[in-house]
């Protein structure tokens, strides 16, 4: 709910709105599940963002193991074909949809508003939708496994494979459903986002002083704002078709199953940026912070992501080099594919020329930032082979693509993510992760993520096909390091990256039980979330601060010496934080908690299950939806007291925005 | 695949890591060493589906390409970590003070654009070339129809007088194409998507329903060369695999020829004879074999489109000039017939495949526990609870529910069809 | 916080969801009394909901009953919309069922609109504050519903137009069309003088697009869409597929505009003379294969002056159980100098078996020979 300024009115003296507005009125509890359930503040709701997506990382990772235990030996059989079919299906769909964009929004949501110096996102009710229509959209995908079977298209779910007549089930139905949930989820998130960056920056804060993170959590947004619409376009095409005879991918009706693809590739691949942007946002925080100096290179780091973010709209088509375009489709596509390896090849440069001249400081966060930096290399190379069609051909569908993506998500973004972790813990909880746990999750990953996609390179290029539920030894090849031998490797590197995982796991539980303190500048950090305590206040900021630089709370530290031009330190973090509180605002005005998105969100899930348990149910879910629309509009905009602040002196109010 | 630049890299990319943590560049060099010997020597030997191994003309374009955009993806990727490396050492927190606050060089970065554009240039242009290249179609010397379904192959030669073939061929399972020429395959599909991909002839190509997709082939020498069906089809997409048979002119000549003879019926009383009856009975309603005659001498003409979704079930024709059977999956012939014919070389091999399914090479056990229940050998949509969408057509080959007696009938009787 | 209102219609929906479900459960789903329990349960939920938010439409403080009863009622025009619905169901009942449900839509907006404002009316004893607080009580049911409204109108008006243009002229009035609107829009975005006159330039460009709609609506589909064959498609002795121009063809014949690109085999007629050339081959061919049981295409493409169309000739099948043979088949209509038509067809059974098969152009001597093998 934005805070919004308005000239004074005469107040009404008869009556007073909230009374007569309605009967409900807005949760108060500030303890126990209540607070959590019902809360608009934006750092709970990121919380809240992380332990979903953590669930369902773990869901994924499971998913992921099992997959590899039925490779690991030729003509595996823990998994059935139809079983491995859904299995992969819903290990890419929970894994990008469920674990990679709420995680990355977990960030967003929590450091978003305070790195830009604001007190909340501009809709903080329609940011705990987001939420729990996330929560409901994975609950919808994941009931399938209970209810008859998951989907088992993959989770580009191909026309016309994933119609009615091919895949008889009710999992592509729950599939369909679920992501077009989590899809309204993520396009309010990233409307909001983009509201809160364009409008509610703190004073001094240009464009071009935003930190990189968030900047690239823009470009993320504005990314999703045009590409979520066109898969919830295909969406609800497939959803006709399965579940009221449409034909829009019938060939006999003259459609062309091609349709879906590049509906599909449109979405998805900018959806590939959607997923590795944040990552590099998170590492051109932490590469600075740990380096000792300034991003390299700010303004081309800058638009290198939203150029990446850009060209990502015009090369959907690599993903169909194999589909019969015809050859000139494919060059330009292929070309233009070629063309997005520049920005990227940029930020690699500027990363490293970042640390260039630094002085390392090698933590866990450090560390895996580094990470991200090697293991996308090498994925980002990979990729520029596979940006030449006539070698894509050969590759697509393989195992090399396999282990290009994994290098690049897994090695990237999810490196990225864990960086973030390490580096914000403190930030989020007040304690730090254990160093020494970090360093062992950090070489576990590493060692088990090479092993893991590693070989993949080598399986796909020796013509190892993606999505096979069993492989044959007749096709694997002789000698000691055959395919047989590579495909063991994989998986007994992904247990090794499974245990890397684990050590994150015990870091949290020891660090929850037992960790340090933090305090409140633990790592001579650079931008505005730091500028508060561990962990913030609800309001975030006891003073709204102005800004002057880029990297505002590392000069607000240090000064430069005019004489020999070195850095000096002139102040401490904690003794900066001390005099904010000292000089806090009066009149700190903060959103009241609500019932209604969790309400609406329920309603929602039971109007899309509906669509696939008939009619009966559907009437239930649009009058829980119709309901809670009521009590969205109607509930008072406060939890107690009025509506309207008391005039300040300079002759205006205060006032919650009504509809936020 | 002899040289892998990639798997080197990744080996590097732990290397340079490790670099950071022990800097000591001993065990970072002998790591090194060993990476290197694991890349070279760290791939099958023979890998049949092996992208790295061209066997006609355009796989060869194909490999030159790749074989100038890996050594410079390869030769960056190294340069790019190398300096990484350099970057975690040298830079490390030695209690230096807090360097200057610089914020970039434009020149550094303009120059950093530029040459990873000029690279890609010529990377690109090689692309354009070579793509332009693999479209031609019109020094096609042969056509063949290839048509997907769930989960094999069928393919149709029409009519080519000039390539001997007076009268359309059905087959599947295995392609069959002469050396040395030009064939351009005309990909579609009866249901779903299927991908074509014979890595050791070309890369691969969508068969899409309703679109007709073409793929040029050409094979040097005659041998067999492996392919796997690699767009995601449903079920059992793992096992439609295929096999592609080069034959010398005069071999292929005699290929058609076989395929083209008419249809011998076994002789009366025959265990085979009883098993042709079993066969009109049981499998002729989807699968078609030229030239058989009901007891009325009335050609039998299958309806497969009765009894399956996509409309077709293989031809069985000529089974026993193939090796394999189940969209490839099986083999027709015992492993060491079958290993025989692998590895027979590019002179012998010809005579080895015209031989065809002898009785000593029949893999009975195959063959008999497909007849004996299908779907339990390979996952397909037989469950009569699953057809309800499909209004009860199959998708796959049903449990024909054949008693032990009938199956040796029908064995005997398949084993005639030269 | 509940009142004795709300009280009972939460009492009725929960009476209602059990009996629905139970019935459901226990009786039968599909069946008529399920819907009529479920849409017993979805009134009285609506209904329940409105009595609780507005507390039955009472102002429960001694202040606001006093404010209340001191200004009289805003004028409204809610109870004529409600008659005028009313009437609507009525007439609908006696002549067309969709009247009948525009009129069930209005009477029910006006019902819930009307009791309102009455509620708002008697919320305090300002009325700007009583609209502002109707607004909001309705705002949350009239804006989806009016932009769904809309949006309907406007994608039936559209359609209608994209069926009356030409598939040439298409494209370019919809690429001036989505000019305008882009320009008006940076226009109305850029000069800030502009945005008072929004909604008058809406309302200039909806009424455009009814005009545009409703004479295209009058003016009927396009020629090629107005007329399907309503026989066997594959019967040809039931259709006119001959040289003369009629109604009746391959009613998906000319629909397959991605297919273009993907054709099996294209069919020339040139100087009188029938020539096909197959996809992949450069050269004339006098026959084709098509794949039994696919879908397959053939384009058509008629390069003379006068009209031809395309007919493909699939054999002789007996007509139900007697021995009396019929010609199937199937065709294009007729495509003039140029032009090129789509024919899709999909052949079961092989060309040996109730054969021979071809592609012929009436008036024009030569076949093509079809082989389905």
């Amino acid at each position: 709910m934005a805070i919004i300024e308005r000239p004074a009115v005469a107040t009404p003296a008869v009556v007073t709105p909230q009374q007569t507005l309605g009967a409900v009125k807005r949760p108060v509890a500030t303890k126990g599940w209540r607070e959590w359930l019902f809360t608009v503040d934006h750092k709970k709701i990121g919380i809240m963002y992380g332990v979903v997506a953590m669930v369902f990382f773990l869901v994924g990772g499971v998913e992921a193991l099992l997959i590899r235990l039925q490779l690991a030996a030729p003509n595996g059989h823990i998994l059935s074909a139809d079983k491995y079919n859904q299995m992969f299906t819903m290990h890419a769909t929970t894994m990008v949809f469920l674990f990679a964009m709420p995680m990355a929004g977990a960030f967003a949501n929590y450091f978003l508003p305070l790195q830009i110096g604001a007190r909340d996102v501009a809709f903080p009710r329609i940011n705990a939708l987001s939420l729990w229509l996330l929560v409901v959209g994975g609950i919808v995908l994941n009931a399938s496994w209970f209810l008859g079977g998951a989907a088992d298209g993959g989770w580009f779910m191909y026309a016309p494979n994933s119609g009615p007549i091919f895949s008889p089930s009710h999992g592509v139905d729950f599939w369909v459903l679920g992501l077009q949930i989590a899809g309204i989820a993520s396009l309010l998130g990233s409307i909001n986002l983009i509201v809160t960056v364009l409008n509610m920056r703190a004073p001094g804060m240009s464009l071009m002083k935003m930190p990189v993170f968030t900047w690239m959590i823009l470009v993320v947004q504005f990314l999703l704002v045009f590409s979520l619409p066109v898969i919830t376009v295909a969406l609800v095409l497939l959803m006709l078709q399965r579940s009221y005879g449409a034909t829009f991918f019938d060939v006999s009706q003259g459609a062309d199953p091609l349709l879906w693809q590049h509906l599909f590739w449109i979405f998805g691949h900018p959806e590939v940026y959607v997923l590795i942007l944040p990552a590099f946002g998170i590492i051109s925080e932490v590469l600075p912070t740990f380096a000792r100096k300034p991003l390299f290179g700010y303004p081309f780091v800058v638009f290198s992501g939203a150029s990446i973010g850009l060209v990502g709209f015009g090369v959907w088509a690599h993903h169909m080099f194999a589909s019969g375009l015809g050859p000139v489709s494919v060059a330009v596509f292929s070309i233009a594919t070629m063309a997005i390896a520049i920005p990227t090849g940029v930020k690699i440069f500027n990363w490293l020329l970042t640390m260039w001249g630094g002085k390392i400081w090698y933590t866990s966060a450090m560390k895996f930032a580094i990470g991200l930096v090697v293991l996308f290399t090498i994925g980002g190379l990979s990729g520029v082979t596979h940006s030449v069609a006539p070698s894509d051909t050969q590759q697509t569908d393989t195992y090399y693509i396999v282990a290009h993506f994994h290098y690049v998500l897994f090695g990237g973004m999810v490196f990225g993510l864990f960086s973030g972790f390490y580096y914000w813990w403190p930030k989020v909880f007040g304690k730090m992760l254990d160093e020494k746990l970090g360093s062992w999750n950090f070489w576990l990953m590493v060692i088990g993520m090479n092993m893991t996609f590693g070989p993949m390179h080598i399986l796909g290029l020796q013509g190892q096909p993606r999505r096979m539920y069993q492989w044959t030894e007749a096709r694997a090849g002789e000698g000691f390091f055959n395919l047989g031998f590579w495909n063991l490797v994989a998986s007994i590197g992904s247990f090794v990256l499974a245990v890397g995982i684990l050590f994150f796991l015990i870091n949290v539980v020891k660090t929850a039980r037992n960790g340090k303190q933090a305090p409140v500048d633990p790592w001579d950090a650079r931008t505005l979330e730091w500028l508060t305590t561990n962990p913030p206040k609800p309001h975030n900021f006891d003073r709204i601060p102005v800004v002057h630089h880029l990297d505002e709370f590392f000069h607000r530290k240090y000064d430069e010496d005019p004489a020999t031009h070195t850095m000096r330190k002139v102040a401490e973090g904690e003794d900066l934080v001390r005099a904010e509180e000292a000089a806090a605002d009066a009149h700190i005005h903060l959103p009241s908690p609500s019932y209604w998105p969790l309400v609406l969100s329920i309603g929602v899930g039971t109007l899309g299950m509906g669509i696939i348990y008939g009619i009966p149910l559907m009437v239930v879910g649009a009058a829980v939806t119709l309901f809670a629309a009521y009590g969205w509009v109607l509930e008072p905009s406060v939890a107690e007291d009025i509506d309207f602040e008391p005039s300040d002196t300079d002759g205006h109010t205060k006032e919650i925005a009504p509809l936020g | 695949m002899s040289h892998t630049p990639q798997p080197q890299t990744t080996e590097n990319a732990m290397d340079t890591v490790s670099h950071v943590k022990n800097s000591r560049r001993r065990i970072a060099a002998t790591l090194a060493g060993v990476a290197g010997t694991i890349a070279l020597a760290g791939c099958a030997q023979n890998a049949p589906q092996d992208t790295w191994v061209p066997k006609g003309d355009n796989a060869q374009k194909i490999d030159t390409l790749q074989k100038i955009v890996f050594p410079i993806a390869g030769i960056v990727g190294v340069l790019v970590l190398a300096l990484a490396a350099y970057i975690f050492i040298k830079f490390r927190d030695k209690g230096q003070a807090i360097p200057a606050q610089s914020h970039g060089k434009p020149t550094v970065e303009i120059i950093l654009t530029i040459v990873p554009a000029l690279i890609l240039t010529v990377v690109g242009v090689f692309t354009f070339r070579t793509i332009m290249d693999l479209a031609k179609t019109e020094d096609t010397q042969m056509v063949i129809n290839v048509t997907g379904q769930q989960w094999w192959w069928e393919y149709d030669y029409p009519v080519q007088t000039e390539q001997g073939i007076s009268q359309p061929i059905i087959t599947s399972g295995q392609l069959v194409l002469p050396v040395g020429t030009n064939v351009l395959l005309r990909e579609t599909s009866r249901d779903v998507i299927h991908s074509y991909w014979i890595p050791a002839l070309n890369g691969k190509k969508d068969a899409v329903p309703g679109r007709i997709h073409l793929l040029r082939l050409q094979a040097d020498k005659p041998g067999i060369y492996a392919g796997q069906c690699t767009e995601f089809c449903g079920l059992s997409h793992a096992n439609m695999r295929m096999e592609a048979i080069a034959l010398s002119k005069e071999d292929f000549a005699k290929w058609v020829a076989n395929q083209q003879k008419a249809y011998t019926s076994p002789a009366e009383g025959t265990k085979a004879k009883e098993g042709e009856t079993v066969f009109i009975n049981q499998c002729s309603r989807c699968h078609q074999v030229n030239g058989l005659k009901d007891a009325n001498g009335k050609a039998i003409i299958s309806a497969p489109d009765e009894n399956v979704y996509a409309g077709a079930a293989p031809n069985l024709s000529h089974l026993m000039s193939r090796n394999t059977f189940a969209g490839a999956m099986f083999d027709l012939v015992n492993q060491k017939c079958r290993d025989d014919v692998w590895n027979a070389s590019s002179d012998a091999f010809g005579a080895k495949y015209l031989t065809g399914v002898t009785t000593d090479c029949l893999n009975e056990k195959n063959l008999r526990a497909w007849l004996r229940n299908a779907p339990a050998m390979k996952p397909m949509y037989s469950d009569p609870t699953k057809l309800a969408k499909t209004g009860g057509k199959y998708r796959g080959m049903p449990n024909l529910g054949l008693s032990e007696d009938d199956i040796d009938k029908v064995v005997a009787y398949l084993s005639t069809l030269k | 916080m509940f009142t004795p209102g709300s009280k009972y219609f939460l009492g009725l929906t929960g009476l209602a969801l059990v009996s629905a479900v139970l019935y459901t459960f226990l009786v039968n789903p599909s069946d008529l009394g399920a819907y009529a329990l479920f849409g017993l349960f979805l009134n009285a939920a609506v209904v329940a909901g409105f009595s609780f938010f507005t507390r039955d439409g009472d102002a429960d403080t001694v202040e606001e009953a006093i404010a209340a009863n001191t200004e009289a009622s805003a004028p409204s025009f809610w109870p004529i919309v409600f008659a005028l619905g009313g009437a609507l169901v009525l007439l609908g009942l006696a002549t067309n069922e969709v009247v009948f449900v525009i009129g069930l839509g209005v009477f029910a907006g006006g019902a819930i609109e009307w009791a309102i404002q009455n509620w708002a009316d008697r919320a305090s004893a300002d009325s700007s504050f009583n609209s502002f607080v109707r607004h909001r009580a309705v705002g949350a049911l009239d804006y989806p519903g009016l932009a769904a409204v809309a949006l309907g109108v406007i994608a039936y008006l559209f359609s209608r137009i994209m069926l009356t243009v030409s598939k040439e002229q298409a494209p370019i009035i919809f690429i001036i069309a989505a000019a305008i609107v882009l320009t008006v829009g940076v226009l109305i975005g850029s000069k800030p003088e502009m945005r008072g006159k929004t909604s008058l330039i809406v309302v200039a460009g909806v009424l455009v697009l009814a005009i545009a709609g409703v004479s295209s609506g009058i003016s009927g589909e396009r020629h090629e869409l107005a007329v399907v064959s309503e026989e066997n498609p594959y019967a040809v002795a039931n259709r006119e597929c001959g040289a003369e121009a009629s109604a009746h063809y391959d009613h998906i014949a000319n629909n397959k505009v991605p297919l273009k690109s993907a054709v099996l085999a294209t069919i020339f007629v040139k100087e009188g003379k029938i020539s096909a050339q197959m996809v992949g081959l450069k050269k004339d061919v006098d026959t084709i294969t098509i794949p039994r049981s696919n879908a397959t295409s053939i384009l058509f493409r008629n390069l003379d002056k006068e009209e031809h169309r395309l007919v493909a000739n699939l054999g002789e099948v007996k007509v139900g159980s007697t021995d009396v043979m019929e010609k199937v088949g199937t065709c294009t209509q007729l495509t003039g100098k140029d032009q090129e038509q789509v024919l899709t067809v999909s052949i079961p059974k092989p060309s040996f078996a109730n054969g021979p098969y071809s592609l012929t152009v009436p008036g024009i001597d030569g076949e093509i020979k079809v082989v389905v093998p």
